[in-house]
């Protein structure tokens, strides 16, 4: 679907502009969103998130109750239980962090609780590195939460708000992960627009857990030991809930555009120079910033190449990626993950996407580029070498393993 | 048109004031109309005390915020800078910022025409003796001063972020204008005093730009280790092999990890006075970096290219003006200090005190307060006449 234009900027939506990092943009929206509960445990890069969150609760800028956990895994099921009782709660982690506190993530997902997550991007260990890797946010992937990427720290702030709005439908109360790049967007600082505390309530209702809600005139159980009488029913619960959230999904972004400007024309991907392309390439986070710098040069010499930048991973937007990706003749799925042993060894975004385009009559050339593991930078010059493969890919020069690695010593 | 600067700054001590020139490089030049942005590499990262870490700023008058940040967002380091900005300058020595780097020039980034401006005391030709030879002029320009230290969860406010602001305006007003920096300092604060800091270093900065030429500087003596390729090392995760068991009496008499020195982290190193020495061990014992080696006479020798500089052995010394930290740049070499002392004890007494001087300095790193300076004491030699 496409998101109506015609609704008009709106400047008296935005109160001011601040100076911050990605992790502080998250943790004003986390303001402005009005969260009840937050718990913290640090490791980098997200750390910063909660450094300016306890910040701003000293301030007086935001009344929640703010819990230092000992470990992720209770960190977590804080955030889980605090939501139970029907507080909005936030959590984050990164890399080995996050993993450490799956068994908390897991259940959140099959309790259907409605938290938010920021995921700084970081390679699991080892070794011990702070670079920016996806495997850690997509190691939920299966498991039936919300997961999408922001590209800038603004994108960032208005996913906060959209990701609680969805999570929270009565429609979808599913869990949800923001994730990030580590450092080149966690860290970096720039100038990003505040909106209204006003604006912001218009947009994001209160949350409401209705008749599940944990409470002393509520009494009820949640979650208790069931086994082969239960367990597939409520999977496909969860698969419904899942589907649903995509129709909750568009209709979040219309509504975000009606009250912000228009801010979002799709939901789920932003496609750059991509109307007569012939060869694009499509991915997670800051990539696109190289990327996109790539298709202006190539442009310059009469190369049709674009670039697709993926927002949403969960739920994963089949048919739109079909309807837009079928259009090339060539496609580059750039992975900053990988999944061993896999088909074709491929990354985690190839082989979803590949196995999207499948049903297509005529499918695209389909290629994938590993690249950018653990935080390795990947420059404009890798990847218009990305882009060549697809140009002689397209021109029938087809190369024969899927996979190239990009900037690796070798 | 891109400008890209970067902000050279010692680990955990100026860690603030690094990432503080950043932001307000942003804010200054958006206020100017341009579009502008801030990162770091290893800031936040494993960042440690006194390591030699960067700060970035990306300006641009022409490009879109998007372009800019599609040319520099996502790099761990820039591949030149046209401003090169040193607020300690004994990193002029080199900096090793990790393992495997190896110790590189401080002017390694600077690009033609470019310019280092260096937070100093000194002359100019007393830190061009340290740099890296180019094979193109570029300039340098010294903001006088004393390196402003302070600590992880401090800020020491003592106008070094207004002057070097000020500064960058002097050596390069296309990434701010001085008027935009004293414009953006009173919005900010209010504070008269803050923009005049600013405007006065920006005129002693101007009538201190020279230019360096290729002919300046020494031949780069550290190594950059090459790293190996995927194929090339040994499986199984990154396998570092333990330095090779060995000890012998004497200086260097200890094997250490020739990969990571570690040694351009400090800003002062330790005199030792060995003719007070009481022989009590503390200092060999309590040095977190192990960089003293027994020698037969009993005393403790100290390697130099692995001492961080962390003060640990002048304060378990238990002798008075025994072991005192004196600023690195007073030092052009890390010969053994033993072997000077053995050679002739007198003559090593009288270099001692003349490096250690009349000045004791302090940084009280928890209250921020940063440099305090004492009066040190003369102890006179206790060696055989």
């Amino acid at each position: 679907m496409k998101v109506a234009k015609e609704v008009k900027e709106k400047k008296e939506v935005w109160e001011r502009e601040e100076l911050l990092t990605g992790c502080q943009a998250v943790s004003h929206a986390v303001r402005l969103a009005d969260v009840d509960v937050i718990a913290a445990y640090p490791i980098r890069p997200y750390t910063e998130v909660m450094d300016m969150l306890s910040r701003l609760i000293a301030d007086g800028e935001l009344d929640a109750e703010y819990l230092i956990a000992d470990s992720e895994h209770s960190q977590f099921e804080i955030v889980k239980h605090a939501s139970s009782v029907g507080a909005r709660a936030f959590g984050g982690s990164s890399g080995t962090g996050w993993m450490y506190g799956m068994e908390a993530l897991v259940v959140t997902a099959t309790d259907r609780l409605p938290t938010l997550f920021l995921v700084g991007n970081r390679a699991l260990d080892d070794p011990g590195a702070f670079g920016v890797e996806h495997n850690d946010a997509m190691s939920v992937r299966d498991f039936g939460w919300l997961l999408s990427w922001s590209t800038t720290a603004q994108e960032a702030l208005e996913h906060v708000l959209i990701m609680y709005r969805v999570a929270e439908d009565k429609r979808v109360l599913m869990p949800a992960a923001l994730a990030m790049d580590g450092a080149f967007l966690t860290h970096s600082q720039h100038i990003v627009k505040l909106p209204t505390q006003e604006a912001v309530k218009k947009f994001l209702p209160p949350y409401d857990l209705g008749g599940r809600r944990l409470h002393p005139d509520n009494p009820v159980s949640i979650a208790p030991q069931v086994n082969e009488d239960w367990v597939i029913e409520l999977r496909r619960q969860n698969w419904e809930a899942a589907r649903r959230a995509k129709g909750v999904i568009e209709e979040a972004y219309q509504e975000f555009n009606a009250v912000f400007g228009p801010r979002y024309e799709n939901p789920w991907f932003t496609e750059f120079e991509t109307d007569d392309a012939d060869v694009v390439l499509i991915g997670l986070g800051t990539v696109a910033m190289p990327a996109r710098t790539a298709v202006r040069r190539l442009r310059q010499q009469g190369e049709k190449v674009g670039y697709v930048n993926l927002r949403w991973f969960r739920p994963f937007p089949s048919q739109e990626l079909r309807d837009c990706l079928g259009r090339f003749k060539a496609v580059g799925i750039i992975d900053r993950d990988f999944a061993h042993g896999s088909p074709d060894s491929g990354g985690i975004l190839c082989h979803d996407i590949r196995s999207c385009l499948y049903p297509l009559e005529k499918r695209p050339h389909v290629f994938n580029i590993i690249t950018g593991l653990g935080g390795r930078d990947v420059s404009i010059e890798e990847c218009i070498k990305m882009y060549n493969i697809g140009l002689d890919a397209a021109a029938g020069k087809v190369k024969d393993e899927l996979v190239t690695w990009i900037g690796l010593r070798e | 048109m891109i400008k890209r600067l970067e902000i050279n700054y010692r680990g955990i001590f100026q860690k603030n004031l690094g990432k503080y020139i950043g932001s307000d490089i942003v804010l200054i030049a958006s206020s100017e109309g341009k579009v502008a942005f801030s990162n770091g590499r290893y800031s936040d990262a494993p960042e440690r005390n006194g390591i030699p870490c960067k700060y970035f700023a990306f300006v641009s008058p022409d490009l879109s915020e998007e372009e800019l940040e599609a040319e520099c967002g996502a790099k761990m380091d820039i591949d030149e800078a046209d401003v090169s900005v040193v607020l300690d300058d004994s990193m002029s020595k080199g900096v090793e910022p990790w393992g495997w780097h190896g110790i590189r020039p401080i002017n390694e980034k600077v690009r033609e025409k470019g310019c280092m401006l260096v937070v100093s005391e000194r002359k100019h030709a007393e830190l061009v003796k340290f740099f890296a030879k180019k094979p193109y002029d570029y300039r340098l320009a010294t903001l006088k001063g004393a390196a402003s230290l302070a600590g992880l969860w401090v800020f020491k406010d003592d106008l070094t972020r207004e002057r070097v602001l000020g500064a960058i305006a002097a050596v390069d007003p296309g990434i701010i204008s001085i008027e935009a920096v004293e414009k953006y300092l009173l919005k900010k604060t209010g504070d008269q005093k803050r923009a005049k800091a600013a405007r006065e270093a920006y005129d002693a900065t101007l009538r201190n730009i020279e230019r360096v030429t290729p002919k300046d500087g020494i031949d780069w003596p550290h190594k950059i280790p090459v790293l190996p390729k995927w194929h090339e090392f040994q499986e199984g995760g990154v396998v570092v092999p333990a330095v090779k068991r060995g000890f012998k009496m004497g200086p260097r008499g200890q094997n250490r990890n020739e990969m990571f020195k570690r040694g351009t982290s400090k800003t002062e190193r330790p005199v030792v006075r060995f003719d007070l020495c009481i022989k009590c061990t503390l200092c060999w014992l309590d040095c977190p970096d192990e960089c003293f080696d027994p020698t037969d006479d009993g005393l403790y020798d100290i390697h130099y290219e692995f001492c961080t500089g962390c003060h640990k052995c002048a304060q378990v010394c238990p002798v008075p003006e025994c072991i005192v930290m004196v600023d690195e740049m007073k030092f052009d070499n890390e010969k053994s200090p033993w072997e000077m002392h053995a050679k002739d004890p007198k003559a090593y007494v009288k270099w001692a005190e003349d490096k250690k001087g009349k000045e004791r300095v302090f940084y009280p790193q928890v209250t921020g307060t940063g440099r305090e300076i004492r009066e040190g004491e003369t102890v006179p030699a206790k060696v055989a006449k």
